[in-house]
């Protein structure tokens, strides 16, 4: 009688060999690192430091945490940062809801539809600044949806068209970020549903799951994984990215990346640190939001829960 | 428990019939095997049961009742894949409360069948066991055990054994073999394999190109086939050809009386299987032969010997014969199989 | 079977995907064009004229710019990433994790917050307003992004058909060229795609590092936005956005059919 767990690989094909040694692999990797740890941190621990720079009038060496006290207790900072993370929780709530109904559909069209798969990667490729520009062009209140508005007799001038861009609920950026994530997302889902799940659905329906069932149960825990990495990915970039809310985004309240540069390019030098200081603040949020969803994560798998 | 009947059944798959005209009926607590080259169509059958596939014609019963038009997780019979296929993200335990848990047992009850069901499959203490912790032959028990805690009428097995190496797949057979003795469920086992077959089903269907070709005991299967494409299936290699006349066959090696076979001065094809040809290097046997070639196998010896034009391939774990000898050669009459009817005119 | 809500679907996708690049290219060849009219009132080729004649030094400089900033950062990162994603793929050893979330951050952090910490620095190196200057701030991104997808790339590489090549005598170089990259190769070009699109779409660490002297296309489209030319501002889009389409039908040939998420 076999006793021994063999720890088995569900890739067969891959081949996992020992490390050939400390020197060869560091050799290997260590470039990237470097580039990665020099740059990277090296720009967030410089970006620090000069968030903590002394303020002119004290002495050279006293670093300081006034400019963080200053971007903290400004009452612009929390509508700015409440509305920040509306837009990015939104976008990336709505995204995932249609990547993964789009993904359930088109796993069923299958290859027949390559057209279809490949105009749903253009997306992929156009930059936010490019759909920015045409959700000007199609949500603004001269825009193409408001001349058809027009053209249906719904409303008779551009001022009866409702406020889409430049708006106090960022429509206009939460649907620019939409039309770029969905694609992506819905294919991160698609990769995975195309290696396992058809089979696994199977599997379901012998034994008893309803369709209902089959999604709860046997889809959603496939994805997960892949649906979660994708959409935390795409919750950090709409917190932190400038093009869209910039052109889209309203003046009053700004977004966090917006203000952040504003206050970074000022022609008031003192504002300049605050400006890093803000840019460090986002960048704590995110980790933080990275970190809490991960350790939810770990927890409610020790649970048990089936997510 | 119940009994399972298809009728007529054909199913078309990309637009070519895979089964036509199929029937088979499996009665209570029996285990058949669907047997059969890869690709025949025997899973196809299989899906049929399950309700994963839709036949063209026919219609499927599970004890008495029509199941043709109920979806998969109405009806009373249970699939277990070639490919494990367990959750990967549920444990051991989960895996096979599966379906309790969408039939909505989730009580003490169901925790019951589950312990019982651990033990049957030889998995106790397991049960929280990730799916990638597993063996192979771990993987394939749990979902045999997945599907046996649901107490289905039918149970349908797709060749689950043909994913593990030899050793485990001897010691699975003999599990699989146990537990169905125990549970006396219903049982349709699809395989390649004509050994596995003969080895562990009470009855055995042959499917051969998408036709039935002969269902009966592992016995029948293999001392009676009943053509030769069946007897060959089997590793029957010795074809001897002959009239019938009067009763008897009459072929160049003598004279076999063969009262059952109808169809007077026809052509007749025989078969002997090599295990139950003789060979003597001593002139017991009246046949003259050459060995040609031998093969020591190991528990046997396989010899070719040329005896009037024809090629016999012998079994026999004698292992004094050498290529180039005269032998003597026996074919018992009573060894002999005289197919009953030809498939080409006279 | 081509069912109703399939169609449906596939039509709603097409529809979406395309129509912003409909009103772009309509404004584009638009001569005037006022509201609420839903076609232009005259076609013309103003603002084409514009963008490749009287500002065609400007722009072409810009694009050519970008192209050599993103060209530069996509060999740079896949050169770097290669062996990176190779010893991560092929070999077990300890640290795999911590590297692993090394390489997430630059993922998830925003360009804006790196480019404005390293931007005094790169001051002070004088790699500030160089071309250099902002293919290192691009690589901080894209580097990861190639380590990830080389990563996965050799998680499901064979090496023993290196092995193969070598027991039939050949060198490492050859193994290398005729063997590895061969068989990576559109892994590579993933890896290579996206950190050209990454690098080719970046405004504000350009802008910031760039200071205004390194001019991509981005940078120059977001100045024309704020004249409020829209027929230019629709053709300089339109400009930005082929190569990167280009970029994704180029790299489709050699993927052979497999979406660019599909490269696992």
């Amino acid at each position: 009688m076999n006793t021994h767990n063999k720890n088995l690989s569900t890739h067969t094909d891959a081949r996992t060999r020992e490390s050939p040694g400390f020197a060869a692999t560091s050799l290997l990797v260590a470039p990237a690192l470097l580039v990665v740890v020099g740059l990277f941190g090296g720009g967030l621990v410089l970006g620090l430091i000069q968030s903590l720079a002394p303020l002119p009038t004290a002495g050279a060496d006293v670093l300081t945490v006034e400019h963080f006290a200053n971007v903290l207790s400004d009452p612009d900072f929390l509508h700015s940062l409440m509305l920040t993370l509306y837009v990015s929780a939104t976008s990336t709530a709505i995204a995932a809801a249609f990547s993964i109904f789009l993904a359930l559909v088109l796993v069923s069209i299958a290859k027949k539809y390559r057209l279809v798969h490949f105009i749903f990667q253009i997306p992929l490729t156009v930059p936010h600044l490019v759909i920015a520009v045409a959700v000007v062009f199609m949500l603004s209140p001269t825009g193409f949806f408001s001349r058809l508005a027009v053209k249906f007799g719904l409303i008779d001038s551009s001022a009866a068209f409702p406020l889409l861009i430049n708006d106090r609920w960022g429509v206009g950026i939460i649907l620019a970020y939409v039309w770029k994530e969905v694609p992506f997302i819905t294919l991160m889902i698609l990769a995975v549903l195309r290696h396992t799940g058809v089979e696994l659905l199977e599997v379901g329906r012998t034994l008893k799951a309803g369709p209902w069932q089959r999604f709860r149960y046997i889809t959603l825990p496939t994805i997960s994984p892949s649906l979660g990495a994708a959409c935390l990915i795409v919750f950090a970039y709409s917190f932190g990215a400038f093009e869209v809310p910039f052109l889209l985004g309203q003046s009053y309240p700004m977004m966090l990346p917006v203000w952040a540069y504003k206050n970074y390019s000022d022609v008031d030098l003192l504002a300049r640190p605050e400006g890093i200081a803000t840019g460090i603040i986002i960048a704590g949020v995110i980790i933080v939001a990275i970190v809490l969803s991960q350790t939810l994560i770990q927890a409610a798998r020790r649970r048990g829960t089936v997510l | 428990m119940g009994d399972l009947i298809l009728k007529n059944l054909t199913i078309r798959y990309g637009g070519e019939a895979v089964v036509s005209d199929f029937n088979l009926e499996v009665r209570n607590g029996e285990m058949v095997s669907l047997l059969g080259p890869s690709g025949a169509g025997k899973t196809t059958v299989l899906k049929a049961v399950a309700g994963l596939i839709q036949p063209q014609k026919g219609e499927i019963f599970i004890d008495g009742q029509p199941v043709h038009d109920l979806a998969p997780e109405k009806r009373s019979a249970v699939m277990v894949f070639q490919k494990t296929l367990l959750f990967p993200f549920l444990n051991v335990e989960q895996n096979i409360a599966f379906g309790l848990r969408m039939q909505g047992h989730k009580d003490a009850n169901a925790r019951r069948r589950i312990e019982q069901i651990l033990q049957l499959t030889e998995l106790t203490g397991l049960g929280r066991r990730k799916v990638h912790q597993l063996s192979g032959g771990q993987q394939q028990r749990v979902s045999l055990a997945r599907a046996l805690v649901l107490k289905p009428a039918v149970l349908l097995l797709d060749e689950p054994l043909s994913n593990l190496d030899a050793n485990l797949r001897q010691q699975m057979r003999e599990l699989i073999q146990d537990i169905q003795a125990e549970t006396r469920i219903t049982t349709l086992f699809v395989t390649h394999d004509q050994a596995e077959a003969l080895m562990i089903s009470h009855r055995v269907c042959l499917l051969l190109n998408g036709r039935l070709r002969q269902t009966g005991k592992p016995r029948e299967l293999f001392y009676l086939p009943a053509d030769p494409e069946v007897a060959r299936f089997f590793g029957g290699c010795n074809f001897i050809q002959g009239r019938v006349k009067d009763g008897v066959f009459c072929s160049q090696f003598g004279n076999v009386p063969a009262p059952e076979v109808n169809g007077n001065g026809h052509l007749r094809t025989a078969t002997i299987r090599p295990e139950d040809i003789l060979l003597s290097l001593d002139t017991k046997y009246d046949l003259h032969g050459k060995i040609s070639k031998t093969n020591f196998e190991g528990s046997a010896t396989r010899i070719w010997v040329k005896c009037k034009d024809t090629r016999f391939v012998v079994l026999t774990s004698d292992i004094d014969f050498k290529p180039g000898q005269s032998v003597r050669i026996h074919l018992p009459p009573e060894k002999i199989r005289i197919f009953p009817s030809e498939t080409e005119s006279d | 079977m081509r069912s109703l809500k399939q169609n449906i679907i596939s039509t709603a996708v097409i529809t979406t995907v395309l129509l912003p690049f409909a009103v772009l290219m309509m404004w584009s060849f638009s001569n005037r064009w006022f509201y609420p009219e839903l076609w232009p009132r005259q076609w013309g080729f103003r603002a084409w004229d514009y963008v490749f004649g009287t500002a065609g030094f400007q722009i072409i400089t810009a694009l050519v710019q970008s192209m050599l900033v993103a060209l530069v950062t996509a060999l740079m990162s896949v050169a770097i990433g290669l062996p990176a994603g190779r010893a991560l793929g092929l070999y077990e050893f300890k640290g795999k994790d911590l590297i692993s979330v090394i390489l997430t951050l630059p993922v998830i952090v925003p360009p804006l917050c790196v480019a404005m910490g390293l931007h005094f620095w790169f001051i002070k190196m004088g790699l500030a307003s160089t071309f250099l200057g902002v293919v290192l701030v691009h690589l901080t991104f894209c580097l990861p992004y190639s380590v990830f997808v080389l990563w996965g790339v050799f998680s499901n590489y064979n090496p023993d058909y290196e092995a193969q090549a070598r027991s039939l005598g050949a060198s490492s170089w050859k193994v290398i060229f005729r063997v590895m990259l061969p068989l990576t190769f559109p892994g590579i070009m993933v890896a290579g795609l996206f950190s050209f699109l990454l690098s080719w779409s970046q405004y504000l660490s350009t802008l910031i590092i760039g200071g205004g002297r390194v001019t991509t296309l981005p940078v120059l489209l977001f100045a024309l936005m704020g004249s409020g030319d829209r027929p230019v501002a629709a053709a300089v889009s339109i400009v930005f956005v082929v190569p990167a389409f280009v970029a994704l039908l180029f790299s489709a040939r050699y993927l052979g059919g497999k979406s660019i998420a599909g490269i696992r």
